[in-house]
C-alpha cells in the first residue's frame, strides 16, 4: 500500500498545511509518494519542505520514498537550477526525467537548496551570500547596506538553530521574488527546515514545568520567539531570534515558526496570517521563515 | 604596554579557512581560546581587539567571545576593541546588553573610546569625561562634573569593578589605545 501525497500547485507556507496533512500520523506505516507532477510553483519554504519530509521518513528508518517530479519543463529547470534535485536525490527514487542542474542559478536564488549539518556549513553559506544579499537587498529592494550584514546576520543565526538545536541535519534556501497578491512587492525570502526534535521536545526538560498544562508546540515557539528561551543555561542563549525579530520589525518584516502541530509568526501591517496557529497536522521538526520586504518607495 | 590581537588572523588559525566572517558559537569559542592563550603570555596590561579584517561578526560569535572574555573571572589586562563597524558595534552592544556588561571601543578615525554594552548612566559620563580629559581623582572628577564626591566615587568604583578606567594610586587613568 502506498500512501500518495499531492504536492499543491502553488506550495508555499500558506498552504504547507495541506501538504503536512497528506502524511497522518507521523512517521506513516505505507511507503510514500510524493506526486508534484501538477506543481506550477514552490517557494523556497516548499522545497525544503519536500527535503524535510525524505529526511524524517529515511530517519524513521522507513522505505525510501518515491517523488514524481513536475510535469512542467520550466518547473522543472528552476527546480533543478535551486538545487533541491541535487539534494532530493539522496533522500528519494524520482520519477520522471530530471534536468542537468545548471552551472548557475537564476539570479533571483540568492542560496540554492543547502544542507546545514554542522557550523562549517554556516560559514560556508554567509560567505555564498554576501555578495549577491548586497545586490538583491540594497539594489532591489531598497534597503540601506547595513541592511545587508544583519540580513547575513538573520542567516546564520536561523542555520545555528539547526545545528544546535535540532539534533539532525537541516536545509536552508534564499530567494527573491514577488508577492504580487499579498504586498504587490518584491521580497527576500529566507527558508530553514530540519527534521529534528522540534521546539517542544528541544526545551521540555527545561521549560515545560513553568507552562504547565500550556506546555505544546505552541507554547514552546511562544517561549523561544517572544521570550528568548533556549534549552542551554548559558545565559548568553537564546538572543538570535530575539535580534532577527527587531530587525524585521525596522523593515517591516515576517517571521513564522512553524514546529510540530503550531505556527507562530510576528505579523507585520501587510499581511493578514493568524500570530498563533495551533492544531496544525504534526510535521517533523522545525521550519522557519523570514521575509523582508521592499521598502515602500515613497519612504526610501 | 599594548598587545595588539588581529581578530582576521585569529580567525583564519581558528576556522582553518579564508572565511571573513565570524559567526557560530564553536567558531567564537576557538577564538576565543586563542585570544586566552595569547593573552596569557602577553605582559601586556591591555589587549586591543583589531576587527578591521572581520566582515560580519554574528550574535553567538559576539557572545563567546567579547562576553565571555569579560565574564572570566579574574582577568588581568584592560580590554578594547578596535576597527569596528557599524555592524559589529550593534551585534557586540546587543550581547552585551543582555549580559549586563560593558567595553571600550575606539571608533574609526578617533583616539578617545566609547562604550558599548550596558553601564549606569553617571559610569558612561564619568567613562566619556575621563577619556576626553585624562586622569583625574574622584573629587577632580565631581567637581568637572558638579557631582557630589559620593557619586564621583560610586561612578568610578563601577568603571573600576567593569575594568573600563586605570586606577593608580587617587587617579583615575583612560586606558590606553595607542
Amino acid at each position: 500500500m502506498t500512501r500518495v501525497i499531492e504536492v499543491p500547485t502553488h506550495f508555499d507556507d500558506r498552504n504547507f498545511d495541506t501538504f503536512a496533512a497528506g502524511f497522518g500520523e507521523w512517521p506513516p506505516a505505507e511507503k510514500v509518494l510524493i506526486d508534484a507532477r501538477g506543481t506550477q510553483w514552490a517557494s523556497p519554504y516548499g522545497l525544503i519542505g519536500i527535503l524535510t519530509a525524505g529526511q524524517a521518513l529515511a530517519e524513521a528508518k522507513r522505505e525510501k520514498p518515491l517523488l514524481t517530479v513536475p510535469t512542467s519543463d520550466e518547473v522543472k529547470r528552476y527546480w533543478a537550477r535551486a538545487g533541491f534535485f541535487t539534494q532530493a536525490a539522496e533522500l528519494f527514487e524520482l520519477h520522471g526525467k530530471v534536468p542537468k542542474s545548471g552551472a548557475t542559478g537564476p539570479s533571483d536564488v540568492l542560496l540554492d537548496v543547502t544542507p546545514v549539518r554542522a557550523s562549517e556549513d554556516v560559514h560556508g553559506v554567509v560567505h555564498k551570500i554576501s555578495e549577491g544579499a548586497s545586490r538583491i537587498l540594497h539594489g532591489e529592494l531598497g534597503l540601506e547596506m547595513k541592511a545587508t550584514l544583519r540580513f547575513s546576520m538573520a542567516l546564520s543565526e536561523a542555520c545555528q538553530n539547526i545545528v544546535e538545536h535540532a539534533g539532525t541535519s537541516g536545509w536552508v534556501a534564499v530567494q527573491a521574488y514577488t508577492f504580487r497578491r499579498r504586498l504587490g512587492r518584491r521580497v527576500v525570502v529566507i527558508a530553514v527546515s530540519d527534521a529534528g526534535v522540534g521546539f517542544r521536545r528541544s526545551l521540555e526538560s527545561t521549560h515545560a514545568k513553568r507552562f504547565g498544562e500550556r506546555w505544546g508546540d505552541g507554547a514552546a515557539l511562544e517561549a523561544a520567539l517572544i521570550q528568548g528561551v533556549s534549552r542551554f543555561r548559558d545565559p548568553g542563549r537564546g538572543q538570535g531570534l530575539a535580534f532577527i525579530k527587531r530587525f524585521l520589525d525596522q523593515w517591516e518584516g515576517k517571521i513564522s515558526i512553524r514546529s510540530g502541530t503550531a505556527r507562530l509568526s510576528i505579523v507585520p501591517p501587510w499581511d493578514e496570517d493568524i500570530p498563533l496557529s495551533d492544531h496544525l497536522p504534526s510535521f517533523p521538526g522545525a521550519q522557519v521563515q523570514i521575509i523582508i520586504p521592499a521598502q515602500d518607495p515613497k519612504s526610501r | 604596554m599594548i598587545q595588539t590581537i588581529q581578530m582576521g588572523h585569529v580567525l583564519r588559525e581558528a576556522v582553518a579557512a579564508p572565511y571573513r566572517n565570524l559567526v557560530t558559537r564553536p567558531t567564537g569559542a576557538a577564538v576565543r581560546v586563542r585570544i586566552e592563550a595569547t593573552l596569557a603570555l602577553s605582559n601586556g596590561l591591555t589587549a586591543l581587539l583589531d576587527f578591521s579584517e572581520i566582515e560580519l561578526v554574528d550574535l553567538s560569535c559576539a557572545d563567546e567571545v567579547v562576553a565571555k572574555l569579560l565574564l572570566t573571572p579574574q582577568t588581568a589586562y584592560f580590554l578594547v576593541l578596535q576597527g569596528l563597524r557599524e555592524d559589529h558595534h550593534e551585534a557586540i552592544d546587543h550581547v552585551l546588553t543582555h549580559h549586563r556588561l560593558a567595553i571600550a571601543a575606539v571608533p574609526p578615525g578617533c583616539m578617545a573610546p566609547r562604550l558599548l554594552g550596558w553601564v549606569q548612566a553617571d559610569a558612561r559620563e564619568a567613562f566619556a569625561h575621563i577619556s576626553e580629559t585624562g586622569p583625574l581623582n574622584s573629587s577632580g572628577l565631581a567637581q568637572a562634573l558638579g557631582w557630589s564626591e559620593s557619586r564621583s566615587r560610586e561612578a568610578l568604583g563601577d568603571l573600576t569593578r567593569r575594568r573600563l578606567v586605570r586606577p593608580v594610586g587617587e587617579l583615575y587613568y583612560p586606558l590606553q589605545t595607542a
